[in-house]
């Protein structure tokens, strides 16, 4: 599956290039175009991500989100997830680079086959960047009320996450 | 986010003082480094994105897949024209396929056709946000690749589960979302005209 994936990226870039070139699309001029556009949206995502980091950061250093862990550890345990994956589930709407680093942990000390380790793949591979994806996408229109949106991507979230370790018992 | 944003900085901050107040100003830069990092990593990644999309935009590429999934995105996002629709549609199978890279600008730029000039959201711009925030990857690459370094017998087995957890998620959203539209709504709409029957009897 790996090595399959592997090969996708490149053959897909190859298909479009080759396709283009042969139907006289300008392909040069196309990756300048795009390098350029690229600068002024980075220019514009990055305030927000830089907000959402420092915030997020805080968060993890300040031994909050252990507190928050403890704090919901049996709400959790009581919709199924077993506490050993509370932290991963607080994290993963945070942080893409912070929740890798916990399933990483969880990979090590249980090992990679055991059931925590399994649901903790299946919940990060499972879920995204709830917090990121809300501020990202938005940077570039006047929308600063974002509603219902995130609340019931959190919510979303946690059904995946009980939903992961249902299916890990099962599968 | 206004309120999230104030929350979880000041309360972070307020328990470093209790904690490790010298810490607190050297997380904070972390903190935007990382972001810097980042940006500079996500611009060279758009690059290259957004430069594929150009050559399969002057191909027709995007247009054709925006089409063939047309009655779908049609049935979600009512009231959207053709072009915001071909570009959800390229951002969510590119979502799919697991280029997240290729897949943000996309969504930057149905978001931007989606707004309505006012600083709320609409509520197709929420279900975009929803069914993006619960993420629908057919293959958990990363994931299945940290597994494989990790010695798993088959690092692979989780990518069924996997699959099975975020359709879940990402229907629920739908769900979610279209029923809290649909609440509100009726409020909205002007009532249908009642014939006056009682003015027979005057």
């Amino acid at each position: 599956m790996r090595a399959l994936s592997d090969f996708f990226l490149p053959v897909f870039i190859i298909a479009v290039l080759a396709i283009g070139f042969f139907r006289r699309v300008n392909v040069y001029d196309s990756f300048v175009t795009g390098a350029k556009e690229s600068l002024g949206l980075v220019l514009s995502v990055f305030p927000y991500i830089c907000a959402v980091l420092i915030s997020t950061e805080l968060f993890a250093v300040s031994g909050l989100s252990a507190a928050l862990t403890d704090l919901l550890a049996p709400v959790f345990r009581f919709l199924g997830i077993p506490e050993q994956l509370c932290e991963l589930v607080i994290v993963r709407p945070l942080s893409g680079n912070g929740s890798l680093a916990v399933l990483e942990k969880l990979i090590a000390e249980y090992g990679a086959d055991s059931y925590i380790a399994r649901c903790g793949s299946v919940i990060v591979g499972a879920s995204e960047t709830v917090f990121y994806v809300c501020t990202v996408y938005v940077s570039t229109t006047k929308v600063r009320k974002l509603r219902y949106a995130l609340p019931v991507s959190l919510f979303c979230c946690l059904l995946g996450a009980v939903a992961s370790c249902l299916l890990c018992t099962l599968m | 986010m206004n309120c999230v944003f104030f929350v979880m900085t000041v309360s972070s901050l307020l328990m470093m003082l209790f904690s490790s107040p010298s810490q607190a100003f050297p997380a904070m830069i972390d903190g935007a480094s990382g972001a810097i990092a980042l940006a500079l990593k996500l611009c060279a990644i758009y690059a290259i994105w957004l430069s594929v999309l150009d050559v399969m935009n002057k191909l027709g590429m995007s247009k054709a897949l925006g089409k063939a999934c047309s009655p779908l995105t049609r049935k979600l996002f009512k009231g959207e024209d053709g072009k915001t629709r071909d570009l959800i549609t390229l951002n969510f199978t590119a979502n799919f396929l697991g280029m997240g890279g290729a897949a943000t600008p996309l969504g930057i730029k149905a978001m931007e056709r989606m707004q309505d000039g006012t600083e709320r959201a609409t509520d197709n711009m929420i279900l975009f946000l929803v069914i993006n925030a619960t993420s629908i990857q057919l293959i958990p690459a990363t994931v299945v690749g940290l597994r494989a370094a990790a010695g798993s017998a088959s690092p692979g087995d989780i990518i069924l589960p996997s699959l099975l957890a975020t359709t879940v998620s990402t229907i629920a959203g739908v769900i979610v979302v279209k029923t809290l539209v649909s609440i509100k709504k009726p409020r909205k709409q002007p009532l249908p005209p009642v014939p006056l029957k009682g003015a027979r009897f005057e």
